[in-house]
């Protein structure tokens, strides 16, 4: 359903006479089908959210294309885009920032109805109600304003905004990460069951391993604005393969550390996205890392579990 | 919507009749002079009395209100207009549109004011019609870099780019989005600028640029006045009282329709209260670095009082890492603040006592308090950004924190800062103690802060989700260091989190807290394993794991502080609850060696 090829984005940084490229993205190469989820992780600064921002059109590539059932969007004339923006659509982080604190939640929800010209006014309320049930909120609650919800509350306006235009492909940036464990279980079974109910495709932004193991259908792992490894989130989960994704799942606390693998704790910090390794972005942390890691970027390689190292 | 500024609105109401109505009001005409009695005092006729033509000053106040006002009033309006609409466009925009529109206003701010409304006032000639448009242009500078200002603060927010998302158009984003977002700050400034111009248009007139005479205008009525100061001193206060009140209540308008239009309810901190003075009744335990008993907090609130801490009693042993587990709103980071005597000013303790190695630290004052903390109790916070300061050398920092409460020579104090820095694992430590904290990354600003807190030797170190913000690899470090630094200086770690994997990794006990109660104690393993708490065990299946199966969120929300529920405050949220679960709140029960639960229903 949607599809990009080869995507990279870059923002120029510096001043006037220091002006370089910080490459956010580099050659990503992913595919979301209509029902499923890909799950991306990765840490800060992996470029996961550009990733998503680049997927909707928010943000222009740099290089590479995103392809919506076949149509380029970059290539999309306003009036297409109008459409386009309509049926891609993201949930949005921080429940606190996404709302508007000055207008009532009824009204926001219902801005997809006004713009898209989507249902007559005399049927907005019932739209919005119906809207509001459907992520499990009373329909009374349209009049309220954002600061009367919890914050578990608010990510379930945040999604009946997103759905209020009937999208068909969804991104959701980290939609729990804010939220407290008990809430996020009841958003993430919201989520898998809007899902299935509207055959939504999904791109489950996160870092947080084991949610992504129980939402997503497949899993890619970003490191430095490149796809580490790619795969059935079993796959990647049961048998990473590349010593990046090895040390991260290894790294992630579990309620069970007496059954946990045993720890490949990363020494340092990632380097600056600004300033990238030569090669293989990984290697200055990688334990298994060797001289030639440092002249080749290895390619994405297999068939449906991918992995970009030349080690394994 | 509903807490409209009655007594501002009434008043500037009054104000506005009065100049409206003038004419009607049978007043005797403002510029008929009576020249035998001027300047006489005030009298029957003539409440104010009369001015140096023997006109009535009161009528004259009254009609000098209505050009006074008139001006500023549609002076402030144009620009507000033209100002706001000029900001959000240069900086929703930007590009083309920010350098018309903002570099422009920026020419025109090179201007002094007054010298601008001058040259315009001469080039124009004097009179009302002028003043308008001239008043207009001395305050829209000030409208745009407001909106501007506004502008570029709400533009990079979620809810707009959310707008985006939708599809919707600038136009729309501007004017339905960003414009009520940035009112507050518009209305003081309109404020700020029909006051000003009401004065600027006194001074005007009172040159002889403004309201031409014989029309009455309060600038002119004071400048008039001045020349009789020495006979009638009075005839001086009357227009300068008038022009202070319009001032005053234009203010206290704009403020309460700033105030009005923010959906977001407004609370007045109570001043903070002494601690009441209970005897603790309670001797510490020997062994334990902190000993919390039964500590129970209070808010002031404008519905009354709640309690975000009820009843909490913990103990932390040398070499022992205590965990208070909870989602917010539990009350875990009020106990530790209440703890470290670090409450905000509308809470205070009710009850119970904190050993620290014998000393109560609920009933230490301030001053002693201070002394203590980052010296026998340390702490680190979430955010190590905002905990450090910007401006200074990240070693410079660490000597600081050491002679705070040491008397080490500056040398001797760098030399241990550097042996830290080294002790929590930051690489090449002799050259990054020249650091800023802002060349560090989060991970290492947060070893950063460890080191502060582990500077002194502390017995009693809080760490309150001193993880949350890294990740995940990061945090995996900063664990092992906080567990190693444990081991090796048998330090007392309460640490606060709300992530149940993060305790199992680091917490030796684990106190579970819900709705401002521990709702369970033990040791984790235990705990985790066969928990005796509902809450507990529903906290436990909501988490996801990698391995075992989806988590299971728990039904309803915690209630809040100012509407808990009778009895067991889990009881509406717990599939175990039965009737006598809501007839008494439980108590905390023994229930096992070293554990405690607060659940009636335990063992059934």
């Amino acid at each position: 359903m949607i599809t990009t090829e080869h995507l990279g984005k870059s923002f120029p940084i510096g001043g006037l006479f220091n002006r370089h490229a910080l490459h956010a993205v580099r050659d990503v190469s992913i595919t979301v089908g209509r029902g499923e989820t890909l799950g991306l992780v990765g840490e800060s600064g992996s470029g996961k959210s550009t990733v998503g921002r680049l997927m909707l059109g928010l943000l222009p590539a740099t290089t590479g294309r995103v392809l919506f059932e076949g149509q380029d969007l970059a290539a999309a004339r306003p009036a297409q885009m109008r459409t386009l923006r309509r049926r891609l659509q993201l949930v949005f982080q921080d429940p606190y920032a996404s709302l508007d604190p000055r207008r009532t939640i009824g009204a926001q929800i219902a801005d997809a109805l006004v713009i898209h010209k989507l249902v007559s006014p005399s049927f907005r309320p019932a739209r919005v109600a119906a809207l509001l049930d459907q992520v499990g909120l009373a329909p009374d609650h349209a009049a309220r304003y954002p600061h009367q919800f919890s914050g578990g509350q608010r990510q379930r306006i945040g999604i009946a905004r997103a759905l209020a235009s009937g999208p068909d492909f969804l991104v959701a940036d980290e939609p729990v990460s804010a939220l407290d464990v008990s809430v996020q279980a009841q958003v993430l079974a919201l989520l898998a069951g809007l899902r299935a109910e509207l055959g939504l495709a999904m791109l489950f932004i996160s870092h947080d391993l084991p949610v992504v193991r129980h939402l997503a259908d497949r899993v890619a792992v970003m490191y430095l604005g490149r796809i580490m490894e790619e795969g059935p989130v079993k796959a990647v989960f049961a048998t990473p393969r590349h010593p990046y994704t090895q040390a991260l799942l290894s790294a992630a606390p579990s309620l069970h550390p007496e059954r946990r693998r045993a720890r490949t704790l990363l020494q340092g910090d990632p380097p600056s996205p600004a300033n990238p390794p030569s090669g293989c972005v990984f290697r200055t942390r990688c334990p298994i890392a060797a001289p030639a890691c440092a002249s080749t970027i290895p390619a994405l390689a297999g068939l449906t579990h991918r992995v970009a190292c030349i080690r394994v | 919507m509903t807490r409209l500024p009655w007594p501002a609105l009434a008043a500037t109401a009054l104000i506005a009749v009065l100049a409206i109505l003038a004419p009607w009001l049978g007043l005797p005409n403002p510029v008929t002079m009576d020249v035998p009695h001027r300047l006489a005092g005030p009298s029957a006729a003539h409440w104010l009395g009369q001015d140096e033509f023997g006109r009535d000053v009161l009528t004259r106040l009254i009609w000098g209100a209505r050009v006074s006002l008139s001006v500023a009033v549609s002076a402030a309006a144009l620009a507000c207009l033209i100002g706001t609409a000029l900001g959000i466009t240069g900086g929703y925009l930007r590009g083309i549109a920010e350098i018309l529109t903002l570099r422009s206003i920026d020419v025109l701010l090179c201007f002094p004011p007054l010298l601008l409304a001058l040259l315009v006032v001469t080039l124009l000639g004097p009179g009302a019609t002028t003043l308008i448009p001239v008043l207009a242009l001395v305050y829209l500078p000030g409208f745009t870099r407001v909106a501007y200002a506004g502008v570029l603060t709400a533009r990079s927010q979620d809810y707009v780019e959310a707008m985006r998302v939708l599809g919707a158009g600038s136009g729309r984003i501007m004017l339905r989005t960003i414009l009520p977002n940035i009112g507050g700050p518009v209305l003081v400034q309109f404020s700020l600028a029909m006051a000003a111009a009401v004065v600027l248009e006194s001074g005007l007139s009172f040159l002889g640029l403004g309201v031409v005479p014989p029309a009455p205008s309060w600038g002119l009525m004071i400048g008039a006045a001045r020349a009789t100061m020495a006979q009638a001193p009075l005839l001086l206060l009357w227009p300068c009282l008038a022009l202070t009140l319009t001032v005053l209540v234009m203010n206290a308008l704009c403020d309460g329709l700033r105030d009005a239009v923010d959906p977001h309810p407004t609370y007045r901190p109570a001043a903070r209260r002494l601690l009441d003075a209970i005897a603790p009744g309670l001797l510490p335990t020997p062994k334990a670095v902190l000993d919390l008993a039964h500590l129970t907090v209070e808010i002031d609130t404008p519905a009354g009082p709640i309690h975000p801490v009820r009843d909490v009693s913990l103990q932390v042993f040398p070499g022992e890492t205590l965990a208070i587990v909870g989602e917010s709103g539990s009350g875990k980071s009020v106990t530790s603040l209440a703890i470290t005597g670090l409450l905000p000013g509308a809470a205070h303790v009710t009850e119970g006592a904190a050993f620290l190695d014998g000393t109560d630290l609920l009933r230490l004052p301030e001053e002693s308090l201070r002394k203590l903390r980052g010296d026998k109790i340390a702490m680190v916070f979430q955010d190590p950004g905002s905990s450090l300061n910007p401006v200074h050398r990240i070693g410079a920092q660490i000597a600081e924190a050491i002679r705070a409460h040491r008397p080490l020579s500056d040398k001797a104090a760098r030399a241990e800062a550097i042996a830290l820095l080294r002790r929590v694992g930051l690489p090449d430590p002799d050259s990054r103690a020249r650091a800023y904290p802002h060349e560090l990354s989060g991970g290492q600003r947060q070893r950063v802060m460890i080191a502060i807190a582990i500077a002194n030797h502390p017995s009693l170190l809080i760490a309150d989700e001193p993880t949350t913000a890294l990740d995940v690899t990061i945090q995996a470090q900063i664990l092992e260091l906080l567990s190693d630094l444990k081991r090796e200086r048998g330090l007392a770690l309460l640490f606060i989190t709300h992530a149940l994997p993060v305790v199992a990794e680091i917490a030796d006990r684990v106190a579970v807290m819900y709705a401002g109660e521990i709702v369970e104690t033990g040791p984790t393993a235990e705990v985790f394993l066969a928990p005796h708490h509902p809450y507990t065990a529903a906290l436990l299946r909501s988490a996801p794991d990698e391995e075992g199966p989806p988590p299971v969120g728990i039904p309803g929300i915690v209630p809040p502080p100012t509407a808990l529920p009778p009895g067991c405050t889990f009881a509406p949220r717990c599939p175990r609850a039965i009737p006598e679960c809501t007839a008494a709140p439980p108590a905390l029960r023994s229930a096992g060696a070293g554990r405690l639960t607060r659940c009636i229903r335990w063992n059934a």
